[in-house]
């Protein structure tokens, strides 16, 4: 049985969020290390914008800056998340893992089923989208969670979870966010879709949550530890509880300049990068 | 039905090479654009860029991931493809022809010893599928 590591949940602020995630990802690339799942959460709230997003255009800056909400651009594709009451996982692995074939939609869909399948130990029927071609919408397309990607899980026809990858030297890393409340008011206003009349209302009517589903509501650790049964289950491996590595810690301390900088956030450029 | 054209050659990156003297062009396989889906973004290097085999020369994002764009060789970026700019669906519409990304002056022509043909591509490609 393949064992893999454990990050078990814990909230850290947005930079060193995703300065861990790469650290992980560059130190799995390296070494070609076994994979490692991990858990955390977001303290302070935060929004993420994708890779190739520009800042000024996805989000409220000055709001974010009014409500103590950090920005960070991540280092995955896809839309702008606003990361309030979350949990996100991570999946680091080499095409190497048998379980996982060189390719981003199959991919997806084995975490996700890994997901559905801890979802339905709370009793969440949560099911896989099927690939949509993305309507010309421009009130809410700034949002991840606001038009359902092939692969990505729903729940009575709404998005509980939105995931993201990126792939490179034989490694991907995918995170994804499963919400535990939704706050369609605060997500609208810090994440631009000033278009729409209503845009609350139409991310309403697209975005779910687990304590939303749930006739009473459950803690991050209990999400947790079903989401971990689910990655069990599904795949048959074992999942070992370890820190990070020495090297990791050392390798996210110096990302955290790179996710805190400016020169990143605002204009995708990765001044530390050359210095690790 | 993917395509493998029989002029180039290719890395297990998924990357083709054309080669013209000691130039080489290069863009993403089919089998790559068909993998990714629709792309949306893609970052360049600026030209007179020392590229290293191997390396990341640019990312690329489509509705699936952001993936990096492995240099298949050597060399100095001669020029980037700005048609890209103006019709970025011109990577999944023609991904071996107008749809090509950056031209290379190679320091190392050895390099290209190491890169698939055609028929090597594909069996590469099968072996992955049946994985």
């Amino acid at each position: 049985m393949t064992t893999w590591r454990l990050l078990n949940y814990r909230p850290n602020n947005a930079f060193e969020n995703m300065a861990i995630d790469e650290a992980i990802f560059r130190e799995t690339i390296k070494n070609k290390k076994t994979p490692t799942l991990r858990f955390f959460g977001w303290r302070p709230a935060a929004v993420s914008i994708g890779y190739f997003q520009e800042l000024k255009k996805e989000i409220n800056f000055n709001r974010c800056r009014l409500t103590g909400v950090d920005i960070v651009r991540r280092m995955t594709g896809g839309k702008a998340v606003y990361h309030h009451d979350e949990i996100t996982y991570s999946l680091t692995a080499g095409n190497s893992e048998k379980l996982f074939p060189d390719d981003i939609v199959r991919t997806y869909e084995i975490i996700s089923l890994c997901l559905a399948r801890g979802l339905s130990l709370l009793g969440i029927n949560a099911h896989l989208a099927k690939p949509v071609i993305p309507r010309k919408e421009p009130a809410t397309t700034s949002c991840c969670f606001s038009v359902p990607s092939g692969n990505e899980l729903l729940v009575a026809g709404k998005k509980i979870c939105g995931s993201a990858q990126t792939r490179t030297h034989g490694c991907f890393l995918q995170h994804g966010s499963l919400l535990m409340t939704f706050n369609p008011v605060e997500t609208a206003a810090l994440i631009l879709s000033s278009q729409a009349p209503e845009p609350s209302e139409k991310l309403r009517q697209s975005i779910t949550a687990v304590n939303e589903v749930l006739p009473s509501p459950v803690s991050e650790e209990t999400l947790c530890a079903v989401l971990q049964k689910g990655f069990i289950d599904e795949l048959s491996i074992h999942l070992s509880e370890e820190p990070l590595t020495p090297a990791e810690k050392v390798l996210s301390g110096q990302l955290v300049k790179k996710y805190e900088s400016d020169a990143w956030n605002w204009d995708r450029k990765n001044e530390v990068f050359k210095e690790v | 039905m993917k395509v493998f054209p029989e002029d180039l050659l290719y890395s297990r990156e998924h990357i083709w090479v054309r080669v013209d003297g000691d130039m080489a062009t290069l863009g993403i396989t089919d089998y790559a654009q068909e993998s990714l889906g629709e792309i949306l973004s893609i970052e360049f290097p600026d030209t007179d860029t020392y590229v290293e085999r191997d390396e990341a020369f640019g990312s690329i994002e489509s509705t699936k991931a952001v993936v990096d764009l492995i240099a298949s060789v050597s060399g100095t970026i001669a020029s980037v493809n700005e048609d890209i700019n103006d019709d970025i669906g011109i990577i999944n519409s023609d991904p071996h022809d107008t749809g090509w990304l950056i031209v290379i002056e190679m320091d190392d022509m050895e390099q290209l010893d190491d890169l698939l043909d055609a028929a090597g591509y594909h069996d590469f490609i099968m072996q992955q599928e049946a994985e």
